[in-house]
């Protein structure tokens, strides 16, 4: 093996911090890698664990009494039709979309710095995605209807769905994406399985991984499609993930709501979307490489690009608020204007207003600085106050606006039950035990690609050394 | 004027009704059944009665086997209908259907059948025709041919039909808590009859409604006949002593006072809420709307109130004075008149003192007007007004010469007063020991009796207290024996309007849980217990009218119940003497007296309103109508203005003691703009004790628990004190701005003075004009009169409702409710904003909050052409019909809220919860079976009563004719007294509705988001007198919001 | 095993079963796998296969492997995808059952938009990845070269070259090209089942 440890630090040639830290080998990353699956579940993996799983269980029994008792048991009302669910909705699917965002667009762009954290990033994605999932279904008042007369069957009724409304366009979208996450985050997976496979010490283990590696043998001529099949998925995944929280926005803006009715929506919530899902990536990302060992491939370069990313798409975001604001007054819609400058600021809701204001337009700015970028506390917070002021977003757009609309004699407030408060954090239950049960059975990390990544930069590190001499 | 509308429609729905079939038919049967209602019955009857007769003994108290399995018959036909309903609809039927085995030749299954009878309060009866599927009464409107009613009904009629079916009324007469019989009952009274009647009856009592039934009054005359010391005693506790004495005072005999609207070109309202409450309320709507379209005779209306009422909602001017000092208003008028050559009459009054009537300017003008239009115009005194008062009008009216035209006299119907002064009586001689046995026929005395009686433990007192009542009350708990009462809809008997007009009361159904009329208990007591009340209300007719002839009557008797009224009994206006004012200035002097009298504390006024006394408080329809003004359900409230909550440091929520001369009872304040300063106005009827009212028991407080005989309506000396409590009122509509952004959205409610209507291209025209009409759209919109195949132009349904004529009196929310099977929510989810009415009364206030304009505005689905709830739609649940209508397919829908959220109007209502899951069996019968019954989940809203035009495009068709405009009316149109809503085809061009739609106040809300709706409104107008006018257009959206 | 203990094969009349017989060499790197190959091959070896942990740049060509096909699928299946949506939504709107919905054209093609994209990327996604596991003949949880113990380090860090030798040929011929282009390590593996 004389070609092991060439360079001290393995440098990318475009960006001169360090991706991967010390001298590492394929064995050697190998290894590191995926300790985290081989050791025995820790005693802090067990006790988080224990608490992902009793609010799971809190999901269902929300879920239960929700089904039992009827949506009544939610804060909803007229005008307010639409509340927590829609927003938990919404809110969970723009988590999804940076998963995506990281493993597809970074590798059309070439982002090597994206191997680290994609495969943890899709995870979280196909996560996001199956809390989304549960709300749509959920807030109908008779879901078990719902499921399948959304769907284009031959029903006995003779009746199809009706193509002009933006939920049927959700069904498609929302479906899709989660069918292209899976594929996509299998497909990759495939490899680092096969790895787990030949690694693995018990017989019984590597009859299981050697199951889901699907007889994978690193074949030069798989490799050959792979290669295609993947980067294609990855080209599909972009602009799905951006059609998707486009149509999703289209739930709004298709109607005549004011507050609604806005053309900014589609680019403001995709943007929206990067932002809470890069901040949700770096809230669960600091504790991860901290405890599982991988500090050495998802570095400090990672988090402070993070940031970066957050501070972009945070100003993106603040844009579309300004602009919101500037059109409800420009366009001279007094309906508009009241719904902005009267009720979002000083109405009942306002303080939920003021809050998304901080976190989302004031608390980015923080990155302009690199040592909060480097300083694994500070992004922590903020990356929470970011998921925090996302969620008040979508409340502001969805109950906001409902609570006072066209005509005062039916306005409305809103609050929620104990059902409604419930339900959310058992999303984030359901969330998290099967993020947990990934971190533990899986590689949080794309060990083939990050090796392959490694061997990109061995051979640039070759091809400088050539050159000095 | 507009009284004789729509004849053609009445002629046709007279023809529709059909009468009960003659009873002789009978004759050869030892005993007719009690209470029959179809064919059916009468021949079941027959049968079983041939079958079986001596089942019949003469006087037997028990229904015969029969006719018990019969009515259990009907009633289980009634479930099963009702459940095969919902089986067609959302939820499953969880009980056996059972086929109607024997159909009667009048009823065609699905076919309903109509019925004319009368419903009476405070003594005096309205026209009533009632709706019955196989045998279930489902829908009460209005009686054209009833001079009452007009076709039109309030609240208290729809709301009927939930109270005939509530579970919770008394089901079997009790003595002494135990369960006896009729006859067990009748035996007991022979006995005592006997006994009393050895001392003439003395220390026999008789506590009655007021009540002007003929029949009642035959036999009431007959028992004291045969108990000449025994007394009659009537007392309501909304009963108004001024009605019924004030024109006595003037005239010197028992007279009423009828306005007449219609004739009046000035009317000035002295706390007379005439157009909200009252016995004559349809008909005073009816003629009030008919002058108001603008144009030179548009009337003018001047009120004087203490708290804002629709009658104040609808003033020209309004002025608020304490409820106290309406009567040195009168007085003052009275003495500006006084003052004027021609009106002499009043001259001795001139000396009263015209200071303490609030503000000079206004009486002055007021007075102007008045003199202006002699003859013309018209003074009304409110029901809560002293005869003093009621006196001085009387003179007033009489002095301006509008005695014959604008007001006429008729003998009173009910006999005397039944105020506090006549209970007092009765409770002297309780109290005196005198009284052996009290039969009580009143409603609920013991809840509505002045709390200085104390007629609880005083009726504990009396050897033998008999109560006929709905439901085991307060009264009932304090009663020897308590007999459940028949309710008016179960009940034979007779009634009179307040002009006289007698109308027979039917029964629409066999006594759902064997009640018992007032009738029977006083024919008890002469021995004739057995007979039935049919039997009981035809003899005493057949004497009346027929000298006995049987055969002559028949014919006649079956007319009068088809009619729903007797001919030529409306009694002759009689011409009243001079007033003697000399008198009068006397009689009225305490009153100026008391009123300028400092007294600190705050004056209190009872106010009988959605409860009236209390016997509609187990109603649910009625608790969960949103009051007029305040929009407050379920709850009354310490109402009082924005000022005197500041003064007294509280707010809306806070929950108050109200104590008064050291009694004491806790309330929730309620801020209400347009209310007097120094007062509060509490609601009767609340705070219910009735072990058995499941649903009105502790809602609201009891406002009887400090309101003392010698002030029965208004009493001075209130003091507030905060509990530290709060309580959250259940209320559908917060006062807020009237627009958005508080300032440039068009009001929805659009009101303008009578000069800026008629002002051709005035600022107001020009904005309203920009209210309607085609909008720039890129795609072709549907042409709905495009005729069809068969060159046949199709209908095209739409909607008008005219601002100008809706007092927001609430008729039509509940009858909306009745005809389309809406659930109520409960007081907690109108807290959440969870009503159901799919028809609600918007109501803005415009202009200061201590004194603002108000204005109400019906709103149901607009039924927009281009709707935006239909597109939003995921599974096309909603959707539009050829004929224009946005169509709801129930069991289509999954209930994603959508179409809701994209309402601009927010008229669409959710099943948050299922509803109707514990309605008991009584409660299914009451459904409408054209209307499915929702279940969880759903979403509806308004339909402009599609199940009506589905039914008359089918009579029609059958006939082979077209729809006529009139022909069809939507549930809220038949029950407007006001006829503010217009209904029918756009496509006709003399249709009422066509006419109105292309009418100069027409105007869309809002137009400008281009959902063209078919329902279309036409604007408020005020008819200002120059002398008061301020502004010459009112400027909407500056009430902002005022506690609530 | 060595090649010797596979010289001939007596038993193969008996039962009809002819196994499959591979060379696998090991490499020492990605660079020497990538010589070696492309060696093999001009050396006129036929059913050369490389296993490495990563792909590496440069074997398709060392391989002689064709242009890829996954593009060609996924094009097919974006196309079908939004042509089924399209016509999907047309039939069922406005064909087989229009429905006045808010005096709305029937047939608006701006609605049909989302719903058309969204097939079109979920049929291409789909036919990407079950397209490359046809390909790829997976799954095939067992092939001769797992028999190798030193084959796991084949998705670790070795990097392996496979020779498929053919029918009737002795593997030897093959095995020692193997050898000469620098395979450090070199079995031959006989296929015990199919």
């Amino acid at each position: 093996m004389s070609a092991a440890p060439v360079a001290p630090v393995s440098r990318d040639p475009l960006e001169p911090a360090v991706l991967i830290e010390g001298a590492q080998t394929d064995a050697s990353l190998n290894e590191s890698l995926l300790n985290h699956v081989w050791r025995g579940a820790g005693e802090g993996w067990k006790k988080l664990f224990g608490v992902a799983l009793a609010a799971l269980g809190l999901l269902v029994v929300a879920i239960s009494y929700t089904l039992y008792k009827g949506i009544g048991s939610w804060g909803n009302n007229i005008p307010v039709g639409w509340a927590f669910g829609i927003i938990n909705f919404v809110w969970w699917i723009g988590i999804g979309h940076a998963g995506t965002l990281i493993s597809a667009i970074l590798l059309l762009l070439q982002q090597k710095w994206r191997t680290s954290i994609n495969r943890f990033a899709e995870a979280m994605t196909l996560f996001a995605v199956m809390c989304a999932l549960l709300f749509p279904l959920l807030h109908t008042g008779r879901p078990w209807f719902a499921a399948y007369w959304l769907m284009p069957y031959p029903s006995v009724q003779g009746i199809w769905p009706q193509f002009k409304s933006p939920l049927t366009w959700d069904v498609f979208a929302v479906s899709t994406y989660f069918t292209i996450s899976l594929l996509f985050w299998f497909l990759g997976l495939v490899p680092d399985l096969a790895a787990l496979r030949d690694s693995s010490k018990s017989k019984t283990k590597r009859m299981i991984y050697g199951l889901f590696a699907m007889g994978w043998r690193g074949s030069g001529r798989h490799w050959a499609e792979y290669k295609w099949a993947y980067l294609l998925l990855a080209g599909l995944s972009t602009p799905l993930v951006l059609s998707v929280h486009t149509i999703v926005s289209f739930d709004f803006a298709v109607s005549v709501l004011p507050g609604w009715h806005t053309t900014i929506f589609p680019p403001y919530f995709v943007a929206g979307a990067v932002f809470s899902g890069f901040a949700m990536v770096a809230t669960w990302m600091i504790p991860a490489r901290q405890y599982l060992g991988l500090k050495h491939v998802v570095t400090v370069k990672h988090m402070e690009n993070m940031c970066k990313v957050m501070l972009a798409t945070g100003m993106m975001v603040s844009y579309g608020y300004i602009m919101e604001h500037f059109i409800a007054w420009y366009s001279g819609n007094p309906y508009e204007a009241g719904q902005f400058f009267k009720v979002r600021w000083f109405g009942p809701m306002a303080p939920v207003f003021w809050t998304m204001f901080f976190c989302n337009v004031v608390t980015p700015h923080i990155f302009w600085f690199k040592k909060a970028r480097t300083n694994m506390g500070v992004i922590w917070v903020a990356s929470i106050l970011i998921n925090v002021g996302m969620w008040c977003e979508r409340f502001n757009i969805v109950v906001t606006s409902l609570h006072r609309d066209f005509i005062p004699s039916s306005w409305h407030n809103y609050g929620p039950t104990w059902v409604d408060i419930t339900l959310f954090i058992g999303t984030i239950g359901l969330f998290s035990t099967l993020f947990l049960l990934f971190l533990k059975f899986v590689p949080a990390v794309a060990i083939t690609e990050v090796k392959e990544l490694r061997h990109e930069l061995e051979h640039a590190e070759h091809a400088r050394g050539a050159e000095a001499h | 004027m507009s009284c004789d509308d729509n004849k053609e429609a009445r002629d046709k729905d007279r023809k529709v009704r059909r009468s009960l079939p003659i009873v002789t038919a009978e004759a050869s049967v030892k005993a007719p059944p009690r209470y029959w209602r179809s064919v059916a019955e009468r021949d079941a009857a027959k049968s079983i009665a041939l079958a079986a007769v001596n089942e019949f003994a003469p006087g037997a108290d028990e229904l015969p086997e029969g006719s018990v399995s019969r009515r259990g018959f009907m009633q289980l036909m009634g479930v099963s209908t009702a459940l095969a309903t919902v089986g067609a609809a959302c939820s499953k039927p969880r009980d056996k259907i059972v086929p109607f085995v024997r159909r009667p030749e009048e009823t065609v299954p699905g076919n309903p059948l109509h019925f004319a009878t009368a419903f009476s309060l405070d003594g005096y009866a309205s026209g009533i025709v009632v709706t019955s599927h196989e045998g279930r009464p489902t829908k009460v409107e209005g009686n054209p041919d009833h001079p009452s009613s007009l076709g039109a009904t309030t609240p208290y009629e729809q709301a009927l039909i939930l109270g005939l079916y509530d579970n919770d009324r008394l089901k079997e007469i009790r003595t002494n808590g135990e369960g006896t019989s009729w006859r067990g009952f009748l035996m007991a009274t022979k006995a005592r009859a006997e006994a009393l009647s050895a001392n003439g009856g003395k220390g026999l009592r008789f506590l009655v409604e007021p009540s002007s039934s003929p029949l009642l009054g035959e036999l009431r005359r007959r028992v004291l006949a045969r108990f000449p010391a025994a007394k009659f005693v009537a007392y309501g506790s909304t009963a108004s002593d001024g009605v019924d004495e004030g024109p006595k005072l003037a005239y010197g005999q028992p007279l009423v006072a009828r306005p007449h609207l219609d004739k009046a070109q000035v009317i000035l309202s002295l706390d007379a809420d005439f157009l909200g409450d009252g016995p004559e309320m349809q008909r005073l709507s009816r003629e009030f709307s008919s002058r108001r379209d603008p144009g030179p005779d548009m009337s003018r209306l001047y009120v004087v109130e203490p708290s804002l009422t629709a009658t104040g909602s609808m003033a020209d001017h309004r002025l608020r004075l304490r409820g106290g000092d309406v009567a040195s208003f009168a007085a003052a008028l009275a003495a500006e008149l006084g003052g004027r050559s021609g009106l002499q009459a009043l001259g001795p009054l001139s000396a009263l003192p015209k200071g303490a009537s609030g503000d000079p300017k206004w009486l002055k003008a007021v007075a102007n007007d008045l003199e202006k239009n002699r003859g013309r115009c018209v003074v009304v005194a409110g029901r809560r007004q002293p005869p003093a008062v009621h006196a001085l009008v009387a003179a007033i009216n009489a002095a301006l010469g509008n005695v014959g035209t604008a007001v006429t006299y008729v003998l009173a119907g009910v006999d005397g007063a039944s105020g506090a002064k006549a209970l007092g009586g009765l409770v002297e001689d309780v109290a005196a020991g005198g009284v052996d046995t009290l039969v009580i026929t009143a409603s609920n005395p013991v809840y509505g009796a002045p709390v200085d009686f104390k007629l609880e433990p005083l009726l504990r007192r009396v050897p033998n207290t008999i109560y006929l009542g709905m439901y085991q009350d307060e009264t009932a708990a304090a009663c020897k024996t308590v007999i459940p009462a028949a309710h008016p809809l179960e009940s034979w008997g007779d009634a009179r309007a307040v002009d006289g007009s007698t109308s027979i009361v039917q029964p629409l159904i066999a006594p759902l849980w064997g009640g018992i009329t007032e009738a029977q208990v006083l024919a008890a007591f002469l021995g004739e217990g057995d007979v039935t009340p049919h039997e009981l209300v035809r003899r005493f007719w057949l004497g009346q009218r027929m000298g006995g002839q049987v055969a002559a009557f028949d014919g006649a008797w079956e007319k009068w119940l088809s009619d729903g009224i007797l001919p030529d009994t409306a009694a002759q206006p009689v011409t009243v003497p001079e007033v003697n004012a000399q008198a009068l200035a006397t009689a009225i002097s305490p009153l100026l007296a008391a009123a300028g009298a400092k007294t600190d504390g705050l004056e209190i006024a009872y106010v009988a309103e959605k409860l009236h006394d209390g016997r509609f408080a187990n109603n649910a329809w009625l608790l969960e109508l949103p009051h007029t003004i305040t929009k407050l359900t379920w709850d009354n409230a310490a109402m009082m203005s924005d000022a005197t909550a500041k003064a007294q440091g509280v707010e809306t929520g806070d929950v108050v003691a109200l104590q008064l001369r050291d009694r004491s009872v806790e309330g929730t304040v309620l801020v209400v703009p347009g209310h007097v300063d120094e007062a509060v106005t509490v609601a009767l009827g609340y705070g219910r004790a009735g072990d058995a009212e499941s649903v009105g028991r502790g809602v609201g407080f009891n406002a009887n628990a400090i309101r003392v005989s010698d002030a029965f309506w208004f009493d001075r000396g209130l003091k507030l004190s905060r509990t530290g409590d709060t309580h959250k009122l259940a209320i559908t509509e917060e006062q807020w701005t009237m627009s958005p952004d508080g300032r440039t959205t068009p009001p929805p409610a659009v009101d303008a003075t009578l000069a800026d209507i008629l002002k051709e291209g005035s600022e107001f025209n020009e904005e309203l004009a920009e209210r309607r009409g085609p909008l720039a759209t890129i795609h072709t919109p549907v042409d709905y009169a495009k005729p069809d195949a068969d060159g046949k132009v199709p209908y095209k349904w739409g909607m008008s409702i005219d601002l100008n004529k809706c007092t927001g009196c609430n008729a039509c929310v509940v009858a909306c409710q009745s005809e389309n099977n809406i659930p109520v929510v409960g007081a907690e989810n109108v807290r959440k904003g969870r009503h159901m009415q799919w028809i609600r009364i918007d109501r803005y206030f415009t202009g200061p909050i201590d004194d603002p304009e108000m204005i109400t505005q019906p709103l149901g689905c607009q039924q927009c052409e281009t709707a935006p709830c239909e597109y939003v739609c995921p599974v096309n649940a909603t959707s539009h019909s050829d004929e224009g209508l946005n169509e709801m397919v129930y069991n289509r829908c999954i209930g994603t809220r959508y179409c809701s959220n994209n309402c601009p109007y927010k008229a669409r209502r959710f099943n948050f919860l299922n509803y109707t899951a514990d309605y008991s069996a009584s409660q299914h019968m009451m459904m409408n079976p054209d209307v499915t019954v929702r279940t969880r989940g759903i979403m509806e809203k308004c339909t402009y009563c599609v199940q009506r035009i589905e039914r008359k495009r089918i009579e029609t068709r059958v006939a082979g004719t077209d729809i006529k405009d009139g022909e069809l009316q939507t549930a809220c149109q038949q029950g407007c007294p006001a006829r503010a809503i217009e209904f029918g085809s756009l496509n006709d061009p003399n249709a009422k509705v066509t006419k109105l739609h292309a009418d100069g106040r027409r105007y869309d809300l809002l137009h400008e988001i281009g959902t063209r709706p078919r329902t279309a409104y036409l604007a408020r107008v005020r008819n200002l007198n120059p002398e008061l006018a301020t502004t010459t257009k009112s400027e909407s959206g500056e009430a902002e919001k005022a506690g609530g | 095993m060595s090649a010797e203990a596979h010289g001939g094969h007596a038993h193969v009349e008996d039962t009809g079963f002819v196994p499959d017989r591979y060379v696998l060499a090991k490499f020492a790197d990605s660079d020497a796998l990538l010589e070696g190959t492309r060696k093999v091959r001009e050396a006129g070896h036929e059913g050369l296969d490389t296993h490495t942990p990563y792909p590496i740049h440069g074997l398709e060509a060392a391989l002689g492997l064709g242009k890829p096909l996954i593009p060609r699928i996924v094009l097919g299946g974006a196309i079908a995808g939004a042509f089924i949506a399209y016509s999907m939504i047309v039939f069922m709107n406005v064909i087989d059952w229009p429905i006045n919905i808010g005096n709305r054209p029937p047939h608006s093609p701006p609605a049909n938009i989302p719903i058309t994209f969204e097939l079109a990327v979920l049929l291409a996604g789909t036919s990407s990845f079950f397209g490359f596991f046809t390909l790829a003949r997976l799954p095939k949880p067992y092939h001769p070269v797992f028999q190798s113990e030193a084959f796991r380090a084949a998705s670790v860090d070795g990097f392996f070259l496979s020779i498929k030798v053919p029918a009737g040929q002795s593997p030897d011929r093959a095995a020692a090209e193997a050898r000469a282009q620098g395979a450090v390590h070199v079995e031959i593996i006989e296929e015990l089942e199919r």
